[in-house]
């Protein structure tokens, strides 16, 4: 080594090296983003499109001077590839990595902070010099629940997504423990894949997807075929599925805002239907994507003529009641409560809005609020039975509930009187009369939960 | 005398086993040494209590004195020896006494305290109760938990000072108690370090206590208080706690998911949104302010990662954005909204964005603070923002942008503003060599048919409409001058007979009724026949919810005067736009003869 490049220090020399041998990785050749592996990978894998992936890094200026790094931070950094999360050199320099791979990558203004800079760190139409490491990828999980796992096999075209309602030609093949139950080209409209044998999960998977899209979709039951399985397929209760499906085309559906007040009304008799259908035949999932296709184009719709807002309104409080009525069957009570209370906005009176929303708040043990409506329910309707029977019901649990309560808490008190007792054994009484006399004095004790 | 009553019944407690205290014994020393302090005897209690023989009592006994030693705390002026006497009392049962107890004492004082004195005690029992707090074995991270709820609730009763005269004179003692409950939240952050850094880490409790905290004083005081840098004030109180704060949070380990990862998993389509955790809406204006904090003010700035890009982190920030705007929080939020977006080059947006629902949303929100809000400061603000926003966006967003807008605005004068806008772009593609798909050719014809045509006809309000009439008829004006039959760049020619159509002919019918009604109004009025007609066009006028006085008849001609001149002015545009037309068409088919 000679002493001139002894001197220079160690960012400069690697800045140096890959300037003169990294690979150009851009996919415009315009030497935007030079690479040079420093460790490969320990494995072949590389990260899809999509992925979350682990790295550690650091981040220096061309002067060497060092503006960011996980490992201060001491931890790895997380983002989704591809996605335009981060700085573009970083998307197309971490898809060519493989796992446990350590490289150098130089990045051109372009493809990094350009002009504008990053205040306050990083100046304008600054080069940047990084060391990343891949420490680990795992598949996008769509909904941060689990329950649908995408990798992407090809990227599709541009940015946009099929939204709820748009049209969409797919190729999909359907497993199941291993073995292949469906393989066909269809084309069927977003949040209406059930009329085709397709799970929800497909359907919402899709408004993630674009243009060409090849994916593998990891889905578990719930996006699946639930509890009730698939007996056309063979398919039983709580199956875990996987699909590959690929986009090959779409046509969007109308956003709220590129729909005039007529077309929304005569759609949301259109969607009212079609939910009514659903929920007969026990989708409610699928029935409630249709209904609030209704709400979202027609609750914050102003400046209607007083005929068109008394059919709105009328399709709003449908949709409402229905939606709570879905939300009862799916088990989701505080979603339920939700719709009823804005169907109720709307109609104050409404005796089936009152009713679900009883209905939802027993099933959420709130019985006094229970009881509430459907005493309401009596004052509209006194002739509604069924809400009588169901003030009973809410006096009987009240009652079950507290006498339960009761029997917890007394046993709760003497566990703790025994255990008290125990370590009070040295302990003073006294200190314990000091504790009650706090109690008394109104302030919560710590001890009394 | 008191003392010798307390020293009584302190010798009868010295002879006792610590089991065989009584309540009555309790209840004895309680009123001899209320008694003592009441009656100045402090000295002398103090001197009891550090009496090494009496230490068992104290121990046991000592937390019912806290309520009688705060009181005659405040009632003691700052020099007085008894005041000194009684703050080592304090520090001396804080030492000695069951922290138990004692932890309960003092909480009871703070939740009883209100009004002006909330800081002087909150921050005299500080120290006492980080002592015990830090003496306590069981359910410390409750009681961590307990203390900070309880001291932030009671802070938020009080107002938060906002010039730099009330942040220096910090009457009620805000400013430094702030700061003060962090220095107590302190050792509670250090052991909550110390334990992540064990491999095993089990204790999320006291974590989550501590993210509680620091949630609550983003929403108090700090959204509330002005932030910016003053003059002559060295260590700005708010810009100290609000470090503070972010430290912790930094220590903890939570900053990172709360300014970022929250957003990964939020898919742009709103049902999800709508029905999303209670607790994040909740969260939503102490999230807006930490952003505010980062990205406006730079507070832990240092610490955030520098390889996000920036149309990203505008994602992140436009959620809260689109909450402060709703809640007409305007001034730091705009402050936000432009500072995120001044990291974007113009033209830069993808369009795509536009299909995250706080894209298209907020440019509409802040359509609606420009036309409703009653602060014109504000209104030119949302009209500069706007603008921004509108330039970041590639052309297919502008594109979009603008039909949205066109659509939803329901005002004359924002739609003036946007046809104005996409004159400007017109131009651009017309100038330049640049992808000029969206603005000529077919995307931008039907983009016309929006921008030239008369929402109702000849029978549109041409008054109402004015600002958007004069803008389409200088749009269509730019278009017949700068773009020859010939070349037909953005295809206007093509489309003229429609134009004519639905534009250019009703709008001349709609001139001819409406001056004509007008005039004939005039003529009325002049006649001095005003009660018959006077209800039918002029309607009463609420300026800021009042009424205005009834218009006299002199003030009535003047408006419909105005009304005509507007008139006119449409009138001689529309002349010339027709006359352009005429005189090009006629040259092209000189030209083919």
């Amino acid at each position: 080594m000679t002493t001139d490049e002894a001197t220079k220090s160690e960012g400069e020399v690697q800045a140096l090296a890959l300037t003169e041998r990294g690979e150009d990785i851009t996919p415009a050749q315009d030497r935007g983003v030079l690479k040079i592996i420093k460790r490969p990978g320990s494995e072949d894998e590389s990260p899809m499109i999509g992925d979350k992936v682990y790295v550690h890094y650091k981040g220096k200026l061309a002067n060497g001077k060092k503006f960011d790094s996980s490992r201060d931070r001491n931890e790895p950094f997380v983002f989704s590839l591809g996605k335009g999360q981060v700085i573009k050199a970083w998307d197309i320099g971490v898809a060519t990595m493989k796992k446990g791979e350590i490289c150098y990558l130089l990045c051109k203004p372009d493809y990094a902070y350009g002009s504008a800079g990053s205040a306050p760190k990083i100046p304008s139409n600054a080069t940047l010099f990084f060391e990343v490491e891949l420490l680990d990828f795992k598949g996008e999980d769509l909904f941060e629940d689990g329950g649908i796992i995408r990798r992407i096999k090809r990227k599709g075209e541009g940015y946009s997504n099929p939204n709820e309602g748009a049209t969409v030609e797919i190729h999909l093949e359907g497993f199941c423990g291993g073995s292949r139950f469906d393989c066909k080209d269809v084309k069927f409209i977003v949040g209406e894949g059930e009329d085709h044998d397709i799970p929800i999960g497909i359907d919402k998977a899709l408004e993630k997807m674009q243009r060409g899209e090849h994916c593998i979709l990891y889905l578990s039951p719930r996006y699946g075929f639930g509890e009730a399985g698939k007996p056309k397929y063979g398919i039983q209760a709580n199956a875990e599925l996987v699909y590959e499906v690929t986009l090959k085309s779409f046509e969007k559906a109308k956003e709220s805002w590129e729909m005039d007040t007529k077309e929304k009304l005569e759609q949301a008799a259109v969607v009212k239907e079609k939910g009514t259908m659903y929920f007969k035949e026990g989708k409610y999932l699928q029935a409630v994507i249709q209904y609030g296709k209704i709400v979202s184009w027609l609750e914050m719709e102003y400046g209607l003529s007083e005929k068109e807002s008394k059919a709105s309104d009328s399709f709003l409080l449908a949709a409402f009641l229905n939606l709570a009525m879905c939300y009862l069957k799916l088990r989701e009570y505080a979603k339920a409560v939700e719709c009823c209370d804005k169907a109720l906005g709307l109609d104050q009176d409404n005796e089936k809005g009152l009713y679900r929303r009883g209905e939802a708040r027993l099933l959420m043990n709130e019985f006094e609020l229970a009881k509430c409506d459907f005493q309401k329910v009596l004052e509209v309707n006194p002739q509604n039975k069924a809400a009588k029977s169901q003030i009973s019901v809410c006096q009987k649990k009240t009652k079950e509930h507290n006498d339960r309560d009761r029997r917890i808490y007394a046993n709760m008190f003497t566990k703790f009187a025994e255990r008290d007792a125990k370590e009070a054994a040295s302990k003073s009484r006294v200190g314990r009369a000091a504790e009650k006399a706090a109690c008394e004095k109104g302030l919560k004790t710590p001890g009394a939960e | 005398m008191a003392v010798d009553e307390l020293q009584a019944i302190i010798q009868r407690c010295q002879i006792l086993e610590e089991a065989d205290f009584k309540g009555e014994d309790f209840n004895l020393f309680l009123v001899a040494g209320q008694k003592c302090l009441e009656d100045g005897y402090a000295a002398q209690l103090l001197e009891v209590i550090q009496n090494e023989k009496n230490k068992v009592i104290i121990k046991n006994m000592g937390w019912n004195l806290i309520s009688p030693l705060v009181r005659c705390i405040f009632m003691y002026k700052q020099e007085d020896d008894k005041r000194e006497h009684c703050l080592r009392i304090l520090d001396q049962l804080a030492q000695i006494c069951n922290p138990k107890e004692l932890f309960l004492g003092l909480l009871e004082q703070i939740e009883q305290t209100s009004g002006d004195q909330v800081c002087q005690t909150v921050m005299l029992l500080l120290q006492p109760l980080q002592t015990v707090l830090l003496k306590l074995q069981n359910k410390k991270a409750y009681s961590v938990g307990l203390s900070l709820a309880m001291i932030m609730n009671q802070l938020t009763s009080l107002p938060v000072p906002y010039t730099k005269q009330q942040i220096q004179e910090d009457k009620l003692g805000l400013c430094q108690c702030c700061n003060a409950v962090v220095d107590f939240a302190k050792p509670f952050v250090n052991e909550v370090v110390k334990n992540m850094e064990k491999s095993e880490y089990d204790d999320m409790e006291l974590k989550e206590e501590l993210l509680k905290f620091c949630m609550k004083s983003l929403k108090y005081p700090l959204l509330a208080a002005q932030l910016e840098q003053l003059e002559g004030i060295e260590e700005h109180p708010f810009r100290h706690f609000a470090t503070e704060i972010i430290d912790i949070l930094w220590n903890i380990r939570e900053l990172m998911p709360l300014v970022v990862l929250h957003h990964k998993g939020k898919s742009p389509c709103w049902e999800n949104q709508e029905f999303a955790d209670i607790e994040r809406k909740n969260s939503a204006d102490s999230l807006a302010c930490l952003s505010y904090l980062m990205f406006v003010q730079h507070f832990g700035i240092e610490c955030f990662p520098v390889v996000f890009s920036p149309a990203y982190l505008l994602l992140c920030n436009m959620t809260h954005i689109e909450v402060l705007l709703k809640r007409y929080s305007l001034w730091d939020l705009q402050d936000l909204f432009e500072s995120s977006l001044l990291r974007m080059e113009d033209n830069s947006l993808l369009h795509d964005y536009l299909e995250f629902r706080d894209f298209i949303n907020v440019p509409q929100d802040l359509v609606k603070i420009m036309t409703l809000c009653p602060m014109e400061h504000l209104r030119k603000k949302s009209l500069s923002i706007l603008q921004l926003f509108i330039d970041k966006f590639d052309t297919e967003g502008k594109y979009t942008l603008f039909r949205c807008l066109l659509k939803t605005s329901n005002h004359a004068g924002v739609e003036g503003y946007i046809i104005k806008n996409i004159k400007d772009q017109i131009h651009l593609s017309l100038t330049k060599e640049y992808d000029n798909m969206w603005f000529t050719g077919h995307h931008l014809i039907s983009l016309l048919d929006l921008v030239l045509s008369l929402p109702e006809g000849a029978e549109t309000d041409l008054l109402q409409n004015s600002d958007r009439i004069m803008a389409s008829l200088n749009l269509l004006r730019y278009l017949v001058i700068k773009d020859c039959e010939s070349d037909n760049q953005t295809g206007v020619w093509t489309t003229l007979t429609k134009i004519e159509q639905n534009f250019l002919k009703p709008l001349r019918v709609g001139l001819n009724m409406s001056k004509a009604h007008y005039e004939a109004e005039i003529k009325n009025k002049k006649e001095n026949r005003k009660e018959a007609h006077s209800s039918n066009t002029v309607c009463s006028v609420t300026v800021s919810g009042e009424k205005m006085p009834a218009m006299t008849t002199g003030m009535q001609l003047q408006v419909l005067h105005s009304a005509l001149f507007t008139f006119d002015l449409i009138e001689s545009v529309l002349a010339r736009v027709e006359e352009l037309i005429e005189v090009k068409i006629k040259a092209v088919m000189d030209e083919n003869s």
